[in-house]
Parts: C-alpha cells; structure tokens; sequence
C-alpha cells in the first residue's frame, strides 16, 4: 500500500511537472508578447526591451522556467527598490494584472470553488444516483422510462442555458432569489446557501443527468450477478441486496468519473461562475485569459491538474474500501 | 489611446451573445434587418449634455455596478479612459484638470493643485505651476512639488507600465532616464520650493496645460511609493481614500477628511462611501439597475448597457429618462492596409470611403443609442463640439461614385482579407455587404479580442483591412493625428496607432510644424485643417463615433457622462437624492 501511494504520488508529480513545461512552451510560442501588452499603446521598442527585462521575459525560455519551477519550492524575489518584495513558498510568480502573487490569488478564490463543487456534487449525487438506481430497479416500467426522458433531456441542456434560465425565471420575473453573490459560509451559512442554489441547480441537472444514466447501466449490470441471485435465495431483504451487494459493487464505475468530474469543478467553473457572477478560480481564469495574464493562467492550469490528479489517487485508493476484490 | 478597454468589453459581450443567443446572432441577414428598422425609429436614449437627477444631497453610499477590476489605479500606470477618471476625480488631484459639468463646457480646463493652468516660457518649452497652498493628503501632510516631480518620473520605470508616455515624449533628457526606483531623478523637472514645480521640454508643447491633466501629474510622496505595489493603494490627494480593495471583487472608498473643498472647484464629493462591486454579468448589471430595488436605486453601472437591453429602456419613459449616452470622443475607423496592393492606391482608398455604408454599421453596432455617423477623424468633442463634414458622403454610402473612382485606378473584382476582434462580426459582416455593392469581395477573419491588437499590429503579416478606433487623451489633435498617420510611429510589431502603416512624408512635416506652434488656438485650427487634408488621402475611414449609454438607479443625482472620459459617469458631481433611502 505505500509502496503503491508512493509510486503515484511520484507520478503525480511528474504528471504536473510535464503540464508546467507544456504550458510554459504555448506561452512561449504564443504571438502575444506579454511585455507589449503591459507597456501600453504608444511604446517604443527600446522602452519595451526594457519592460521585457524588468518582467523577465528577456531570458531564454529553459531558464524562465527553471525559475519558475524553483521558485514554487524556494521562493522568489521580485523587482529592486520600493518594488521589492518576496515571494515565498508555493510561489507560482506574480499576476501582471492584479500585481498579486498568483498563490493568494487562487487561495483567496478557492472557497467559491470549492463552495460551488461540492454543493453542485452533493446534489447531483442525490439526485443522479437516486434517479439512475430507482430506474434500474424497475427496469423497463413508467419509472424508469420516465426517468430516463427526463435525465436525455436535462443532459443535453447545455449549462449556459440553464444558468440563463434559471435567473430569468427565479430571479427576474418571480423574484424568489437575489442576483447570486457570494457570501462566506462561516459568516452567513443561510446567506452562502441562499446565494449559491442556483449555480448548484444549473450545475448539478446537468451531471445529476448523466450520473442518471451511468448508474442506471452499472446497477442492471450488477443486479444481474449470480452473487445477487445467490444474495435472494439466502433470503436477505431486498433493501440490503440492492444497496450492499448491487449498489456497491455498481459504485466503481460512478467513483472514476465523480473523481474526474469534482477534480476538474474545483478549480473552477468557467461559464457558471462567469454567468452567475461569482468571483471564484474559474472567473478568474477567464478574466486572465481575456487580459492575457499568463501567471494566472498558468497558475490555474496547474492548480486543476493537481486537483485531477489528487483526486484520481483519492478515487483509486477508494476502490479498495468500495471493491473487496481490488488489493494494493 | 487605442480602445484595449473596449477590446476586453467587447470580449465579455462577445461571450455572453455566443453563450446565450448564439442561434440568432450568428443568423443575422434577417435579424440584423429588423432591428435597422426599429433602430431608426427611436431616437437616442439621451442627447449629450444630459444630467440625471438634479443636484444630489451630501451622504449615503453610491454603488458602482461593475464586471470588471480597474486595469490600474497607481497614477503613473493608469491610462484607460473610464478608469482615469476615477482616479482624478477621487482619488488623486492633478496640476490641471477638466470642469465638471457636461457637454462642450467639460472639454475646458481649470487649475486644480496648481493655481493657474501654467506658465510658459521660452517659446513654449518651459512650463512653470504653483502649488495651491494648504492642499493636503490623507494623513494630513502637505502636498509637495517634489512628490508632483517624483510620480511624472516613476512614469519612466520600466516596472511601472501602462501608463501615459506624454512625459517620456516631452521632457528633457528623457531618452535615458530610467526612472526614481533606484535613486536617480530626471533633471529637467525642477522644484526650486515646495510650491513651485518647473518642467523643461525637448521642443516647444503649445497645450502642456491639457498635458498636465493627465494622472502622471498626480502628486505621490517618494515615502508612500511601494512600486508596483502602490497600485494597489494609491495614497490619496483626493476627496476619498481606499478603506478596502479585494482585486476583481470590492472597492470600497470612504470620505479623505484631511481633503479641503475650499481648496477644490471641481469636485463635490456628496457621497460619504462608494462601493464599486466588480465582476458582476453586464446583462444582470443592467436588470439590476433597470428596476432599481433596495440598494440598486442608488447605483449606477460602470460598464455600457448591453445592446440587448435598449429595448427594455427606452420604451419605458421612467427607465429612459436614467439613461445617458455622451459621445465617448473617439472615432471607430476602417484601417486599409496601406502598404501593399490594393490600398497603397489613394484612388482605392478613396473609393473605399464612398463604399462604406456607416449607417449600416451604426445599426449594426446597436443603433443610434450607441454610435453615430463618423463624418471626420476628429471627433466632435476636438472640433470645439460642431460636426466636421468636408467630404459631404451619405451616411449609407455612394457605391455608384465608388465604383467610377474603381474604374479610374484600373481596379475592378477585388479580393481583399478583413480580420476583426470577435465581438464585431456583426459589423463586419455589413461592411461585407456594402463592399460588394462595388465589386470588392471581403473575406472575414475573427480574432479573439486578447489577441487582436497583436495580429493586426504584426506589419508583415497585417490584413488588408481591418476595424479599429483610436481616443484622444485629451482634448487636442496632438493626441490623434500623430498617433494615427505620422508613419514614423509604425512598429514592426505590436504597431498600435498607424495600423494602416500610412507613410506619408508631408503629412509627417505638417505634424512637425504644428508641434512646434506656441499658440494652442492657432495650432487647434491648424489639427483641424490637417485632419481635413488626411480625409483626402483617405489613409482610414472614419465610420463611428461610439456613444457610452449608461444607466443610473431612480435615487441617482448629479449624473452625467465627462466628454474628455469617453462619456463615462463624472465621478466628480454624482450622488443621491436622498442618502437616506442607500445602504452603508
């Protein structure tokens, strides 16, 4: 087992090392010179070789990143004179927009993330399960087809359109909720909830459906094992069959895309935050790529991939505890 | 300056348009069409020169709806027109700076720190302001010449970026100075006492006092300075200070009790706080504030009202009569590339002026409440607030005249590249249309806003034409003409002005002299008569004067839009009408 864990955490951090370099090329390559951008309209080149240099973009792409790259573990000084100003562990640089270090930017982003990634999963679970495990056992009555219509068509919603929807008939014409805000859990818990129902709603129909479906399959599958049949002729309750021999045998496949899926929510959701005006990583990930502020970029980049990362791990060692038959 | 800041409005509207009414937008043919008809029924919104409200009463909290952060708020780094403002107006104090109140009357300049708009001497090339006596900042220490000096020379430091180069153009001995960060200071500027400050020019500047309106002559204490983190806490000179700003998310200003009205004839500073919530949807910004409930009566937005809510204001006299739209003083052009075939023929570019249907790209940009026909270069608020039209053109085009003048340069069935930021297709494809009424074929190119500026300012691999407007930072031709057709401001790469890659040796000359004029009035008239001579050469189309529509909350007093500002709120003279009905 640690051998195992250790093994992959070697990957992992292998894995986020090839993203950085990638990443770090693109920018590289890119026609945007970041310098230009910063300098402003009516620069001359002399003025934005000196930006280059006080940025330090005039140095050679390999060194950029060396930089870079230590500079998350050991730290990094920026800029002389009044400008100093230290920036210590996990430093991923400074945004050109926000003059920020990109760290606090995220951490201080983070809670509308995360607030929103595990509302939304916590939901959709409830109801995609619910939905997909209901429709599996009354394969091929009204419930299930019922069921089943309705999970096509809430997947094929595209999100944008029921965020939209969604304030325009709670918000705009019934008046039930504000305009989404974001407020902290700990100072408001009624408030936080209030203000983030819609943006859960709006995302969890969407995956709520397609866990629907996902678990519907597995679970047919699963209750068609002889270990069920054998479960039934020892007489167990239907209840205890269906939950502990076929719910959970049926959870592997849910497990490795609900991995996936809250990893890739939590480093923010790009549209739904955009749409409902919440000021977490993913609005700042669209605001950075609109300004062409590649720290930020690249810092949320990476922050996503650590988080698929993380929880791919998370969801293989779970196997096991879900799995008897999986053993590392 | 070049319209970045619309480049990255037109980005969020772009995405909300693709995100949520993709279909018809991208059908536009029979779309586009109706709402021409509907457009040119309804008048604008609001004339130029509106005032929302009456006069305010002092107190309350006003919030600002924004879906934006500013670029920047230090003084020497900010140069976007919306965010200027706001700085000048409550933040810092300049030497010079513009009068509150709308209309033509806003373009005129009044000593603001200083005591007089500046003394010259030397034929224009020594400049000489006096400090206001007892003008003091947020800690109650006073204003001094030197701190006045010490933020136009950290406009030099090459960490410091973004803001206006006007002092690096004009000042002496600036060509090697790299800014106060590492202890050297410029020695043209000169500070003889603390209330007296000198500056000596590399030529003569006819309008330094229009020059010194800029943020770059806004005082900042050497002690104060924390470079480039200063911009996110300026100390303030101004009528309030910065209690808490969250980057992308509040702004919270409350009253700079050491700031003396006495000593200000500008602003009136009636709010007691002002609130600027950031990163709100436009679209909801504009619902928000169109039925004003609770705390939204007494905001007003920041960012322009979409073109999808004019139809749910201006037929509703209550929700019109909130509305302004100022001019924003900028001219929309058709850049053609004019360094290669078939633009570097004056006779086809002639011929593209009389092709272009601006009333088409009027409609196409949103209607008459967001844009009017561009008759000239200069816009109206530089021609001393008449329109200039010399060339006399339909607004919808002369594509028989357009096609004879074809004819005459031997060029017939063009093929020409158009490449515009994505949020202007729409315009872009009624220029298609026009064009081919004279037998020129466009095809389209969209890039992504971020981008824009740098694939149509890569000269080698430019389009042959392309959409674009340039601001003038204040009120004078020395701010645009040069900018855009002196040929030698071209950059190979990241070329921003002359994206047209205009080269003309007289044109150039004519800017020379003018620079070199020490009366403003005769040098003003000499722009004017130069900006009608380019119309000729026909180096760019001038297609639109884009209005700022914004709309205020029903408790929203003092209301206008700044005509040097780009038609953005003046933050000088807004508050409520009753600060009571606000929220702290």
């Amino acid at each position: 087992m640690i051998l195992y864990l250790g093994r992959r955490l070697l990957g992992a951090a292998g894995i986020l090392l090839a993203i950085c370099a990638i990443t770090f090329t693109i920018f590289y390559l890119l026609p945007a010179d970041p310098a230009v951008a910063a300098c402003g309209k009516t620069c001359s080149p002399e003025r934005v070789a000196e930006v280059k240099v006080a940025m330090g973009l005039d140095k050679p792409v390999w060194e950029q990143f060396a930089t870079y790259v230590t500079g998350i573990f050991a730290g990094r000084d920026y800029g002389s004179g009044p400008s100093a100003t230290h920036c210590g562990f996990p430093c991923l640089g400074y945004s050109y927009e926000y003059s920020l270090p990109v760290w606090d930017l995220l951490t201080d982003r983070l809670p509308v993330s995360v607030s929103l990634a595990i509302g939304a999963a916590v939901l959709w679970l409830l109801l995609g399960l619910g939905a997909g495990v209901t429709s599996a056992l009354r394969k091929g009555g009204v419930t299930d087809k019922t069921l089943m219509v309705l999970s096509v068509g809430a997947a094929s919603l595209p999100v944008y359109f029921t965020s939209i929807m969604l304030i325009w008939g709670v918000v705009r014409t019934a008046g039930l909720l504000p305009y989404p805000a974001y407020h902290n859990f700990t100072d408001n818990p009624v408030e936080w909830a209030s203000n983030l129902l819609l943006p859960w709603v709006a995302l969890a129909l969407l995956y709520a459906a397609m866990y629907a479906r996902q678990s519907r399959n597995s679970m047919i599958e699963a209750m068609a094992e002889p270990y069920i049949r054998t479960a039934r002729a020892k007489g167990l309750p239907a209840g205890t069959v269906a939950v502990k021999h076929g719910l959970r045998a049926g959870m592997t496949p849910i497990l490795t895309i609900f991995g996936m899926d809250l990893g890739g929510l939590l480093a923010g959701a790009v549209i739904t935050e955009s749409i409902f005006g919440l000021p977490g990583v993913g609005r700042l990930f669209y605001d950075a790529l609109v300004r062409s502020d590649q720290p930020v970029i690249l810092g949320v980049t990476l922050l996503a991939a650590a988080f698929i990362v993380a929880a791919n791990l998370l969801v293989d060692l779970l196997y096991a505890y879900v799995d008897p038959r999986v053993r590392y | 300056m070049t319209r970045r800041t619309h480049a990255a409005l037109a980005a969020a509207l772009a995405a909300t348009l693709t995100l949520g009414l993709g279909a018809c937008k991208n059908d536009k043919s029979d779309s586009g069409g109706d709402s021409a008809a509907a457009g040119r029924t309804q008048a604008p919104g609001a004339a130029s020169g509106t005032i929302v409200g009456g006069t305010p009463v002092k107190g309350g909290t006003l919030t600002v709806l924004s879906n934006q952060d500013f670029a920047h708020l230090d003084p020497a780094r900010n140069w976007t027109m919306p965010n200027m403002d706001f700085g000048i107006r409550l933040l810092y104090r300049t030497l010079v700076t513009f009068k509150a109140e709308p209309g033509a009357a806003g373009s005129e300049i009044v000593p603001d720190l200083a005591t007089d708009l500046g003394r010259s001497s030397d034929g224009g090339k020594t400049w000489t302001f006096t400090l206001k006596d007892g003008v003091k900042y947020e800690d109650g220490t006073p204003i001094k010449a030197a701190d006045v000096k010490y933020n136009v020379e950290r406009s030099f430091a090459a960490d410091l970026t973004g803001g206006p180069d006007y002092a690096q153009q004009y000042l002496a001995g600036g060509e090697n100075y790299k800014g106060p960060l590492n202890g050297e200071h410029l020695a043209s500027i000169e500070t003889p006492d603390d209330r007296t400050v000198v500056f000596h020019l590399k030529r003569p500047v006819a309008e330094f006092s229009y020059t010194a309106t800029l943020p770059t002559f806004a005082p900042v204490p050497q002690s104060q300075d924390k470079g480039t983190q200063y911009d996110l806490r300026p100390f303030s000179s101004g009528p309030y200070k910065i209690e808490t700003y969250d980057r992308g998310k509040q702004l919270v200003l409350v009253r700079n009790t050491n700031w003396d009205q006495s000593t200000d004839t500008v602003r009136k500073a009636y709010p007691d706080k002002i609130v600027v919530v950031q990163g709100l949807k436009g679209g909801q910004v504009d619902d928000r504030i169109i039925a004003s409930e609770g705390a939204d009566a007494s905001a007003v937005e920041w960012a322009n009202l979409r073109p999808e809510s004019i139809p749910k204001v201006l037929p509703k006299p209550d929700v019109k009569s909130r509305l302004i739209a100022e001019q924003q003083g900028c001219t929309d052009m058709l850049y053609p590339n004019t360094s290669k075939a078939p633009f570097d023929d004056p006779k086809v570019r002639e011929a593209l002026t009389y092709a272009v249907d601006r009333d088409a790209q009027v409609t196409a940009y949103g209607g008459p409440a967001m844009a009017d026909v561009a008759t000239s270069y200069l816009p109206p608020a530089l021609t001393g607030g008449t329109k200039q039209d010399t060339l006399k053109i339909a607004p919808t085009g002369d594509p028989e005249k357009a096609k004879q003048l074809l004819k005459e340069a031997g060029k017939t069935d063009l093929k020409v590249s158009l490449t515009v930021s994505s949020g202007d297709k729409t315009r872009a494809e009624a220029l298609q249309q026009s064009l081919a009424k004279v037998g020129i074929q466009v095809t389209i190119t969209t890039a992504d806003p971020s981008v824009y500026y740098d694939t149509v300012g890569d000269t080698k691999n430019a389009p042959d034409l392309a959409i674009l407007g340039w601001c003038p930072d204040y009120p004078s031709g020395a701010t645009f003409l040069p900018m855009v057709f002196d040929g030698r401001t071209i950059k190979e790469k990241g070329n921003q002005g002359n994206v047209e890659q205009f080269r003309d040796q007289a044109t150039s000359d004519r800017i020379d002299q003018i620079n070199a004029m020490s009366d403003v009035g005769e040098a003003n008239k000499a722009w004017l008569q130069l900006g009608d001579d380019l119309l000729k050469k026909a180096p760019t189309v001038p297609m639109l004067w884009q209005r700022r529509p914004l709309l205020a909350g029903t408790n929203v007093a003092g209301a206008f839009g700044h005509p040097v500002w780009t038609g953005q709120w003046d933050f000088a003279t807004i508050g409520l009408k009753d600060p009571a009905k606000s929220q702290g």
